[in-house]
């Protein structure tokens, strides 16, 4: 659940941004005959409708209903002894506390012909079911490209909640100490400063062994660091998600390596573009940028919003795509070893325009 | 083990049930489920599983960070990266189209999967799954009082960092340090800091403590995949009279509700041995959702498990069950109280697993 500090601050997602998306949204939906559209939230994928209304369910889960004109329809199970405090986080007009959010729905949009669904196939069952019984006519469907067309680039002020973001996880991330012996007393110290820092989420992740083992685990308790580790925070800032990681060492080789795969990471986030292939920029500019002896990368991947997670992967060394970066706004994650030294990185990239 | 002895469990019911396979969904809302059937607990994207009656486990994830977490923390399952989780686990379920499916919990089931119902021959397995997670085995009752061990030790410390000029998100900053040092991976907590105005408790949204505020909270620390909670209400500074005899009506009204509990009782039972105290005080109102949502829960691998404890709720109360007693609600002069202990159910009445004493506590200013 979300226990950080949730909150609509109108100076930082004015409504007159909130307008301007919905219009978007609401033009996409009259290019595709849709009368209306619904958004499913809940904690784990509260992307859209939070970029529509600012509104991530703490608990839950919730539905939104945008209509072909006017302000959306939250459906929520959360009680209504909490509508109060749904407002202090979003721009809702309308609340309607129900333990049937599908029902409600479907009630609402019984007389339309065409609805259409973001991510339908993942409707959880039981809403599903409740919005076809309450609403048997109705047509609904999905067009997974409308909804990233729309979405695809930042606005400025979900690039500033985005920057706002990163600024906490880079800060609780130099808070870490390569001496340190403990990796969860370690994860408590970073998501601590995070959540002091005003986080409404702080996922940390490490790998405590980076020689032994480069996979990043959720850590608690007493777990050892070994000489060279790697930490991760995934932060959340009213809705905005970034995802920093770092290595770590404690011997001057292992320092001396991770210092310029910094380096370069730092460099490489502020100069991708959106012209070139994602793959052909990040290995280009590797060889050029890391002056290390030796230099292998283990991999890379992408993450962008595309739809209700805030995060998911749109691109990797995997599956690389031949043209630009999707959208404008990436997390980029990177497995390198350099000078015979592993190292992780992930840092946020607002993608440059290709002028 | 605790997930080895769940196991067991699981494979002998669906061997009794006449389950070939079951189809689990989880996320990091509500991952009982799966939790129960992979030991797994999801964090971020979505999660299904096929569990098979001969105990081989697959476990889907749409997160490669996930697979990553998934694959040292459950060694012994077959993990499955799957971008595209729902297609992915479509075209596993048509290899096993002659089987008995059974699926849990089924309003979360994705309605691609839940639409094929008839085709693949499943059917909705979520009371089934109800039974095992509402009945704990010994070892899942030893991870639940490791759990109200930290929440104990977790209320400690929210005590100490509770102090004027401070704010609410600090206060939970604070805790979920001290729980990732000693063993929590996860917390659910909300709370509320004021007085009249306030009605319920939320996630916090900056307030700051001052003088002469009630603050309260519902802290529920994991534990090995369990669940154990405890609500307290303090005041910053000295209490009023007021709101030490609004306490003096929750004490009662909760000792009132644990003293009914024992094998054999009903939820229900519970609850209205908790309202009636209300009622008796003339604030009856005061117990209807109007105002509250539960007088109580069941914990486990869920913070809000079956069974709900409502008046109108009659499932019946076993011993080996593990609930929190919270005569949790408004009052109308000093605003929103909680209270609440966790304990096992046992043959004769119940065990209290929360130590902390139950005080309406007081903060220096």
């Amino acid at each position: 659940m979300r226990r950080g500090l949730m909150g609509w601050d109108e100076a930082e997602l004015p409504k007159s941004v909130l307008e301007a998306r919905l219009k978007l949204l609401q033009d996409a939906m009259a290019h595709l005959g849709l009368e209306a559209l619904i958004l499913y939230t809940n904690l784990v994928r509260p992307a859209a409708v939070c970029w529509l209304t600012g509104f991530t369910p703490y608990w839950i889960e919730s539905l939104l209903l945008v209509p072909a004109r006017g302000r959306p329809m939250l459906a929520t199970a959360l009680s209504k002894r909490v509508a109060d405090w749904i407002k202090t986080t979003a721009w809702l007009d309308e609340i309607v506390n129900t333990p049937r959010p599908g029902t409600a729905i479907g009630e609402r949009i019984a007389r339309l012909w065409r609805v259409g669904v973001l991510e339908l196939d993942a409707m959880p069952a039981g809403l599903y079911d409740d919005i076809v019984a309450a609403a048997p006519k109705v047509q609904l469907l999905d067009d997974p490209g409308m909804f990233w067309l729309v979405r695809g680039s930042v606005d400025d002020a979900e690039r500033r909640l985005i920057e706002k973001a990163d600024a906490l996880a880079a800060a609780a991330l130099a808070q870490v100490d390569a001496s340190a012996t403990d990796a969860g007393t370690l994860a408590g110290l970073v998501e601590k400063h995070a959540r002091l820092a005003g986080a409404e989420e702080a996922y940390i992740a490490t790998a405590p062994d980076l020689d032994l083992d480069r996979r990043l685990i959720q850590v608690s308790g007493l777990v050892p660091l070994a000489r060279r580790f790697a930490v991760r925070a995934s932060i959340a800032y009213k809705g905005a998600w970034v995802r920093r990681t770092r290595s770590f060492a404690r011997d001057p080789q292992g320092a001396r390596a991770i210092a310029s795969a910094d380096a370069w990471l730092t460099e490489l986030a502020s100069s991708i573009n959106a012209r070139d292939p994602l793959a052909g920029q990040i290995g280009w500019k590797g060889p050029v940028l890391l002056r290390a002896a030796e230099v292998h990368s283990r991999g890379w991947m992408a993450e962008s919003c595309k739809g209700s997670y805030p995060l998911e992967v749109v691109e990797s060394s995997r599956s690389p795509s031949r043209e630009g970066p999707p959208g404008t706004y990436l997390v980029l994650s990177v497995d390198l070893t350099v000078d015979d030294v592993p190292w992780l990185g992930a840092a946020p990239v607002f993608v440059r325009a290709s002028t | 083990m605790i997930d080895d002895d769940r196991k067991q469990r699981l494979l002998a019911a669906m061997a009794e049930a006449g389950i070939d396979m079951l189809l689990v969904y989880g996320n990091a809302w509500q991952g009982d489920y799966l939790r129960y059937a992979t030991d797994f607990s999801a964090l971020e994207g979505q999660a299904l599983a096929l569990v098979r009656s001969d105990g081989h486990v697959t476990l889907y994830l749409d997160s490669p960070l996930e697979v990553d977490r998934a694959e040292i923390d459950c060694p012994d399952l077959e993990i499955v990266y799957a971008q595209n989780l729902i297609a992915e686990v479509d075209g596993a379920l048509d290899r096993f189209r002659n089987q008995r499916i059974g699926s849990a919990p089924g309003r979360l089931i994705p309605r691609r999967l839940a639409a094929r119902a008839k085709d693949l021959n499943l059917s909705d397995h979520t009371a089934f799954l109800d039974r095992l997670l509402m009945h704990k085995l010994d070892s899942e009752i030893a991870a639940m009082r490791r759990a109200a061990k930290l929440a104990d030790d977790g209320y400690a410390v929210f005590r100490e960092a509770a102090r004027v000029g401070r704010a609410d998100y600090e206060l939970i900053a604070e805790i979920e340090a001290f729980f990732r040092a000693n063993g929590v991976d996860h917390n659910f907590q909300i709370i509320g800091v004021g007085g009249p105005e306030v009605r319920g408790m939320a996630p916090p949204s900056g307030k700051k403590l001052k003088r002469g505020d009630m603050v309260t909270t519902e802290l529920t620390p994991r534990v090995d995949g369990y669940y154990a909670q405890i609500c307290r209400t303090l005041v910053v500074g000295e209490s009023n009279a007021e709101q030490r005899k609004a306490h003096a009506l929750w004490l009662e009204s909760m000792e009132a509700g644990i003293a009914v509990v024992r094998d054999g009782v009903t939820a229900a039972d519970i609850a209205r041995a908790e309202n009636d105290v209300f009622r008796a005080h003339g604030l009856g109102e005061y117990t209807t959702s109007e105002y509250t949502r539960v007088r109580g829960h069941g914990l486990g691998l869920f913070v809000d498990t079956k069974p709900h404890i409502l008046e109108d709720v009659t499932t019946r109360i076993d011993a080996g069950m593990t609930l929190i007693v919270h005569p949790n609600t408004y009052h109308p002069v000093v605003g929103y109280m909680v209270l609440g202990d966790s304990l096992v159910v046992t043959k004769d009445g119940c065990e209290v697993v929360t130590a902390t004493p139950r005080e309406l506590f007081s903060v220096p200013v």
